[in-house]
């Protein structure tokens, strides 16, 4: 299940990123630490048959890289605007992940994306799928961290 | 330009107002990031804004009647996926307004709607270009 929900998440990255993004040459590899400096972290609730979060982290210069692709525009800081922007996108990508899960009749939905704070997590919750992973793309690499539980 | 020729549906109205609907998304962008005081900056914000929103309601309506018109198959769940958006532009629009025209809030819309727009006309909308495509119906509009 947690292979097959990474593949998933990576094949829809890769989806949206060629698509949006002309970013085509992608490659990935799981992690098991993420060095969160220098990252805005978004998180995704994820409700349904599975229950938890996806969490995107994107490093400044990735955000800035994305934006500048996107708008054809100069971005020299992560503001509001770019924030939103990134954030969107995990939006899109998490969106087409249930796409493809519902295919599988695996029925979950999302809610909207909220800015993750990895210092306030002292929960340390367990998850029975827990996978971590970098992305690097031309624009520059983000970290995805899927924490998820099937429902009891 | 956000505009690229890969986001042509190949449905001559559609495309059209798609190509308007990114010059006019990208003239409010170009207004709302000027590196002007955000005083000098409101009115024309408002203008773009304004003549955007104007021209969003347009687009969308005709799109679902073009959808309509050909027995387009995902007609319901496209026209909820515009509903959708459209709720946000308005929701947000009249919340940016209430509270006094607040930049942050703009800068949010700006950024999420960037990456709606591109997304939505370069995946869901191109399934109506291969539909028509495929059935050899109203590519002219």
């Amino acid at each position: 299940m947690a292979d097959n929900l990474y593949s998933t998440f990576l094949l829809a990255t890769k989806n949206v990123f060629e698509l949006m993004l002309d970013l085509a040459d992608i490659t990935d590899k799981p992690v098991d630490d993420i060095n969160t400096e220098g990252m805005y972290d978004i998180s995704i609730g994820v409700t349904g048959d599975l229950q938890g979060e996806v969490i995107y982290c994107f490093p400044y210069d990735t955000s800035i890289n994305i934006v500048k692709i996107m708008s054809g525009m100069e971005i020299d800081t992560v503001d509001d605007f770019v924030v939103s922007a990134v954030s969107e996108i995990a939006n899109i990508i998490s969106g087409n992940v249930l796409t493809m899960l519902s295919e599988e009749n695996i029925k979950c939905d999302i809610l909207p994306p909220m800015p993750y704070d990895r210092k306030k997590d002292s929960e340390c919750k367990e998850y029975s799928i827990h996978t971590a992973s970098i992305i690097k793309t031309a624009a520059g690499h983000i970290y995805l961290e899927v924490r998820l539980n099937p429902a009891k | 330009m956000l505009w690229k020729e890969k986001y042509e549906l190949g449905v001559e109205q559609v495309d059209n107002q798609h190509r308007e609907l990114f010059r006019r998304v990208d003239t409010f962008l170009h207004t709302l990031r000027s590196s002007t005081s955000w005083d000098e900056r409101v009115r024309k914000v408002n203008e773009t804004l304004d003549f955007m929103n104007g021209y969003v309601i347009e687009h969308f309506r005709d799109e679902e009647e073009y959808q309509k018109k050909i027995g387009y198959p995902r007609y319901e769940e496209h026209k909820k996926i515009h509903a959708d958006m459209l709720n946000y532009v308005v929701h947000v629009t009249k919340e940016y307004k209430d509270k006094g025209y607040n930049e942050q809030l703009i800068q949010q819309f700006a950024g999420r709607l960037l990456a709606w727009l591109i997304n939505h006309v370069a995946a869901e909308d191109q399934l109506i270009g291969v539909y028509a495509k495929e059935k050899g119906v109203g590519t002219n509009g």
